[in-house]
């Protein structure tokens, strides 16, 4: 008998409309735990090397993990997984809300998607069964009004939805997959590569609830999840979301500002976490915004999600796509030197309208007003737009004409990188992106560990792949769980913050493997620590996993993320950072001058290569650490890893 | 004595609202850094930076007129 999975995957094929279940051996669920490298052992094994993303041809892999649908914080969380339109590389992303345990609950663990449908479709789960439904009058519509549409159509308010909006529909390149009209799988672009197979969206119905092994420990750890609330904050966090980093980021230096030219933005209080709670919250005006204005995913006690709604004016917004994160309100707010709030929640419900990252779209903004500040882009190029530093109605006014590929925003539709691309006269100067991906609100040049992640992680910038290097130090006996005794000074970038790095990449690896969320589990400020995370997998499953078999879960999902880049060709060319992160010193506040020594990072990337023990030269894994990690049949089943990978 | 506080981020609920995470606090002389958690009835897990350094203890010996900032880490988004 399994425990905390269901044992079934569901195969589509939207070519042929083949629909099949494969019920793979315990061993399976074992060694990938779910999520992303569960996804990853499909796309390695199915999709053809160098395919364009946004073909037939382009394996999307929907994963739950063990643990997802059971009682307790932190659990309900799905990773797509398939090759980016953004960047090139592997594509991943995760996302809340009620979906993922919903999906378990339809009797599936996971669904593993390919070809292209003729015609627009949606898949139904439900009950242990799966069927593709016509989907041409949801076509075009915005992710509320097709959910809308769904529930009525099925007769049941209960069920889930993952869906694309217009702008996946449009093939934007960092289109994003969203259900509940308002949580994302933001980044990579995996709501394009849905959007190109005619597939609208995903839902789930069942009644199916997971079986836990050790329901007497199991309740002793759900009750954890209440008595840790205040030692650890997580109270507040539930309080104020997380805006409430957007302050003391500001005062560290550390909040992107004018497209990270800066790391202070003078009017940081008018879109922190406070403001938001007490004045933009829905109910904040009779004081009731923990009832009305927050919200949460299935069976989390936290309550961090932001629900904003706005009656009337320019900005009018609709509760149910819900409120911006810390990320939304700086690549929206200070990247572009905005402090409307309005406008940025505005904006922030027309991404979940149309179905975009937050992240990519703000900051591709922000980098499109740098070319204006410095004048790479006139009003001819944005048809009259005025793209300027501070202009909330440009900004709102693009990310729609984004969203619809409308005029100039049909070309920052394919992301900065490629928008630079085709523009030219120097506008590459002014990105922020690795891999063609944009860089989330955390500045490598005070955070430095992340400058080595946000270059080397192999879908591209990111902020959720490791902890970040001030936790080494306030966290000495959540890091001591996995081996990190030796914290460093301020700004170090030396070997031992890159085992820093490395370690706890490790286990934000094997937290997005399990599909559990990253600000329950995890070595610093997490509602559960790392040793919880063990507890709660053995308690669930019934198995007797220890914290090295976790980490090598973590590892094994970064190799095989890795070596799907090594063999389209990809490798240490490709671990850059934006130029101006070494080039041009911030200005202002408490990181006055920062900036990256090119001789130094360079050293620091060597050492994580070494440690990562990946070839230095090359950046590709080695076969004896693909051996050791059992992913032997990934270079032997392909021939053009098997030639880079030595 | 008297130091100046500043609590960032959620923190700014251990002080009352008109403040604003911002104020001057009155403690007995050679109170410590525990002290300033305690009288403001802090028990989570906090940095704390005395005149721009964070790398005082808890049983650091605070002195008239420093400038306290109490912050926490949280590095998600």
């Amino acid at each position: 008998m399994s425990y905390g999975y269901t044992g079934k995957i569901l195969h589509v094929n939207l070519t042929t409309s083949e629909i099949t279940v494969e019920e793979p051996e315990e061993q399976f669920y074992r060694t990938y735990m779910g999520g992303s490298a569960m996804g990853m052992h499909y796309v390695l094994k199915e999709t053809p090397v160098g395919v364009e993303p946004l073909s037939p041809e382009n394996v999307l892999a929907l994963c739950t993990g063990v643990v997802t649908g059971t009682p307790i914080s932190g659990q309900s969380r799905l990773t797509s997984v398939a090759k980016s339109p953004l960047t090139g590389c592997i594509g991943d992303a995760q996302g809340g809300g009620y979906f993922p345990a919903e999906m378990k609950f339809s009797g599936f663990d996971a669904v593993i998607i390919k070809g292209k449908s003729p015609k627009p479709v949606y898949l139904w789960m439900h009950h242990g069964e799966a069927e593709l439904r016509d989907a041409g009058h949801l076509w075009g519509l915005t992710t509320g009004d097709a959910e809308d549409k769904l529930k009525e159509e099925l007769e049941d308010k209960r069920i889930e939805v993952l869906q694309i909006g217009p702008a996946g529909e449009n093939l934007v390149r960092f289109a994003a997959l969203i259900s509940m009209s308002n949580r994302a799988n933001g980044r990579t672009g995996m709501g394009a590569v849905m959007g190109s197979k005619n597939l609208k969206a995903v839902v789930v119905r069942g009644k199916q609830k997971p079986t836990i092994a050790d329901p007497e420990r199991f309740k002793e750890l759900q009750k954890l999840g209440k008595t840790n609330l205040e030692p650890t904050g997580m109270d507040s966090f539930g309080k104020y979301g997380t805006p409430e980093v957007t302050s003391p980021q500001n005062k560290s230096g550390g909040l992107p500002t004018y497209n990270f030219n800066s790391g202070t933005f003078d009017k940081h209080e008018e879109i922190n976490g406070i403001t938001l709670y007490n004045e933009h919250l829905r109910g904040h005006e009779r004081d009731e915004q923990n009832r009305f204005g927050r919200d949460t995913c299935f069976s989390c006690s936290i309550k961090c999600k932001r629900v904003s709604q706005i009656d009337e004016g320019p900005y009018k917004t609709e509760a149910k796509y819900g409120g911006p994160e810390y990320e939304t309100l700086a690549t929206f707010g200070s990247y572009c030197g905005i402090s409307n709030m309005d406008a940025i929640i505005h904006a922030n419900a027309l991404c979940n309208m149309y179905g975009m990252d937050t992240i990519s779209c703000g900051a591709t903004i922000s980098w499109a007003m740098e070319c204006w500040a410095e004048g790479k882009l006139t009003s001819e190029d944005t048809g009259g737009i005025e793209l300027k530093y501070g202009s909330a109605e440009a900004m709102v006014k693009m990310t729609e004409m984004i969203a619809k590929r409308e005029g100039f925003g049909k070309i920052l539709a394919e992301g900065s990188q490629k928008a630079s691309e085709i523009i030219g006269r120097g506008t590459e100067d002014y990105l922020i992106t690795s891999k063609g991906q944009e860089a989330p609100a955390h500045m490598p040049q005070v955070k430095r560990s992340l400058s080595v992640i946000y270059a080397a992680n192999p879908f591209g910038a990111d902020h959720e792949s490791s902890e970040h290097d001030p936790a080494y130090k306030a966290y000495p006996e959540r890091m001591e769980q996995i081996g990190l005794t030796n914290p460093q000074e301020k700004l170090a970038l030396n070997e031992e913050m890159m085992r820093f790095a490395m370690v706890t990449q490790h286990l934000s690896s094997a937290v997005d493997s399990l599909s559990v969320c990253a600000f329950i589990f995890g070595a610093s400020f997490q509602l559960y620590d790392a040793d919880k995370l063990v507890e709660v997998v053995n308690a669930v499953t019934g198995w007797d996993t220890d914290m090295t078999e976790i980490l090598a879960v973590g590892e094994r999902r970064l190799n095989m993320l890795r070596a799907f880049n090594s063999r389209e060709g990809i490798g240490r060319e490709s671990d850059t950072l934006p130029k101006k992160m070494f080039k041009r010193p911030l200005e202002g506040g408490r990181s006055d001058g920062y900036s990256l020594d090119e001789k130094e990072w360079e050293a620091a990337l060597e050492d994580y290569y070494r440690l990562c023990d990946w070839d230095v030269k090359t950046g590709h894994p080695s076969l004896k650490k693909m051996d050791s990690l059992g992913l032997g049949w990934v270079v032997a089943e392909n021939e053009a890893l098997s030639q880079v990978v030595t | 004595m008297k130091i100046n506080i500043e609590l960032m981020g959620s923190l700014v609920d251990y002080l009352p609202d008109s403040e604003r995470g911002q104020s001057v606090l009155i403690l007995k002389d050679e109170s410590t850094i525990a002290d300033l958690l305690s009288h403001l009835k802090i028990k989570r897990r906090v940095i704390v930076a005395v005149n721009g350094d964070e790398e005082k203890g808890l049983e650091y010996v605070l002195s008239e007129g420093d400038e306290v900032l109490v912050f926490t880490v949280i590095s998600g988004g």
